[in-house]
């Protein structure tokens, strides 16, 4: 509870924490809406074009917040050359991975929240039209984000600050692949394998075929559950190996 | 005799080919404050992060209340903290929020009069809501020090924790420190360029030099070590003592009537003697026996050549 407690006074003295809370969500929501509507006039299906985008937007901020909450707090440790003071308390990496995850949870219910209000106001957009379903949907999102962020956080703990710009940029690797605003099937055939690996792939296809036919496809759902499971615990064996490896050569490099 | 708090065993550390640690053992006694001397590069940070778990060592061990770091890790480092000048903490917290995450963070009892008690203690209650960025380094050195006593620890590795602060704050922070140790037999690792000081407070000193133990013993034996002492002495007789001394063969530093020697000191009586004997009169006279700082400035020079 200490870390989960560090990482609020973060937010709340830090307005580029509450910026990336809130800002960055509504400009996205702002652009890709007014976009839908464009082009959904321009080709006559205004409903399902908004639709499409809205949702691919609000669903990849949880994909997104879940990745960035995890590497940011690992950054911020550094920038604060604080890591030498946490890791050598009792805590354990375990107890750190456990902190970063429930705090960044806590983090993406607001501002899917709030993506979602603003959606509403804006677009009568209405998040609630998945259902029940909506709770598996987010579930998945946020495991294939706390994968990457923790693939990305094993690269920032064993390399440091140089490459901290991954940060911002690591879960955008897979959003190309992850078929946000378009069927997988657009794709060029190399990436459109590429994209059965990725189990946000499978959450964006099930939530377009729930846009269009007002149904859902389970299996697609399972398999992306069943992929992030792998990629999840892959990902934190990845981050405490880097973890480990990094502490031969010392964690006070790092500030 | 009091029990081992830290018993370091045969500890290395080697970055690629370069051996930072070599194969150093020392320990720490309930109570006792160990000096960890060195000039820069010698290893003592890195002994120091080692002992902190934040690095791992190529080989040795490292046990704390005769538990293995390794395999206790947490139990033990819940009764260890430390204070260094090379760290920060978040930059735009306040001081108690600091505190409280840290008093979480080593599951403190009673939080809140910890904080209260340690801030009177340090002098910086009235600084509870700054945010850390605005505190001058004095400040932030004793808040520092607020945070690695925040667990009650009994041992504690405190790297310069005096660095950056005015001459009347660093006493009243020694005098704690030695509070520490006499009320509640709190232990030290302590390193500081300030050989005052850590003739002052050590009751044992490790000297390092490129990584190896080269001295261990009480800081008054270390000065021994330097067979020298200075003798410094104002004369009328300027011309009679220059000859005086060529005919010793001893060589000196002149500043007008003032004269500057350096002589081993079991025979300074017997040149003062000698001097008397010649009606060579001094005005006035100073001998600086060797101090900390003579060893350390010694130990260092060898290094470097």
């Amino acid at each position: 509870m200490a870390m989960v407690q560090r990482y609020f006074y973060n937010v709340k003295h830090s307005y580029d924490r509450l910026t990336d809370m809130f800002y960055w969500p509504m400009m996205d929501l702002l652009i890709w809406g007014l976009t839908g509507l464009y082009f959904a006039k321009l080709g006559g299906d205004s409903q399902h074009a908004t639709t499409v985008l809205l949702t691919g937007i609000i669903f990849w901020i949880v994909t997104w917040r879940a990745q960035y909450e995890i590497t940011t707090n690992l950054l911020s440790e550094m920038w604060d050359r604080n890591l030498v003071n946490i890791f050598a308390s009792p805590l354990t990496v375990y107890e750190w991975i456990s902190a970063v995850t429930i705090f960044g949870g806590l983090k993406m219910i607001i501002s899917l929240l709030f993506s979602a209000g603003v959606a509403f106001l804006l677009y009568q957009y209405a998040f609630l039209q998945f259902g029940l379903w909506l709770f598996p949907i987010v579930v998945s999102l946020v495991i294939t984000g706390w994968a990457a962020g923790f693939v990305v956080a094993a690269i920032i703990i064993r390399f440091g600050m140089k490459v901290q710009t991954i940060a911002w940029a690591g879960a955008y690797l897979i959003a190309p692949f992850s078929a946000l605003y378009y069927p997988i099937s657009v794709l060029p055939d190399w990436a459109q394998k590429v994209a059965l690996i990725f189990p946000s792939s499978y959450i964006f296809e099930a939530m377009r075929q729930h846009i269009f036919t007002n149904t859902i496809s389970v299996d697609k759902i399972v398999i992306s559950f069943a992929i992030n499971l792998v990629f999840l615990v892959l990902s934190i064996c990845l981050f405490v190996l880097s973890f480990n490896k990094s502490k031969q050569m010392g964690l006070g490099r790092l500030i | 005799m009091s029990q081992k708090v830290l018993e370091v065993k045969n500890l290395t550390k080697k970055f690629g080919k370069f051996t930072a640690v070599n194969n150093i053992s020392f320990e720490i006694r309930e109570g006792e404050i160990l000096g960890l001397l060195g000039p820069n590069g010698a290893g003592k940070t890195t002994t120091i992060h080692m002992l902190l778990d934040v690095m791992d060592p190529t080989s040795g061990t490292i046990s704390y209340f005769g538990k293995n770091l390794k395999e206790k890790r947490s139990e033990i480092l819940k009764q260890v903290n430390f204070s260094s000048a090379y760290i920060s903490l978040p930059w735009l917290f306040t001081v108690e929020e600091v505190l409280r995450v840290y008093a979480n963070l080593y599951e403190v009892p009673h939080k809140e009069y910890r904080i209260k008690r340690l801030l009177s203690e340090f002098e910086i209650e009235h600084l509870r809501k700054k945010t850390i960025h605005m505190l001058s380094a004095g400040e932030m050195a004793r808040l520092l020090l607020t945070k690695a006593f925040i667990n009650y620890p009994r041992i504690i590795l405190l790297d310069e924790p005096t660095a950056s602060l005015d001459p009347d704050i660093a006493v009243k922070i020694r005098e704690f420190l030695r509070r520490q140790q006499k009320e509640y037999k709190v232990s030290m690792l302590f390193t500081s360029h300030n050989m005052a000081e850590v003739e002052e407070m050590c009751d044992n000193i490790v000297f390092l030099n490129n990584g190896k133990i080269i001295a261990k013993d009480k800081p008054e034996n270390l000065s021994k070590q330097i067979p020298e002492s200075e003798v410094e002495f104002i004369t009328k007789h300027i011309e009679e003592t220059k000859k005086f001394l060529n005919s010793q063969q001893i060589s000196f530093v002149q500043n007008r009537n003032t004269f500057r020697i350096n002589i081993k000191t079991k025979e300074i009586s017997r040149f003062l003697t000698l001097m008397a004997s010649q009606n060579l009169e001094y005005e006035d006279i100073s001998i600086n026996k060797p101090n900390l700082e003579d060893y350390f400035l010694k130990m260092s020079e060898r290094r470097n050549l």
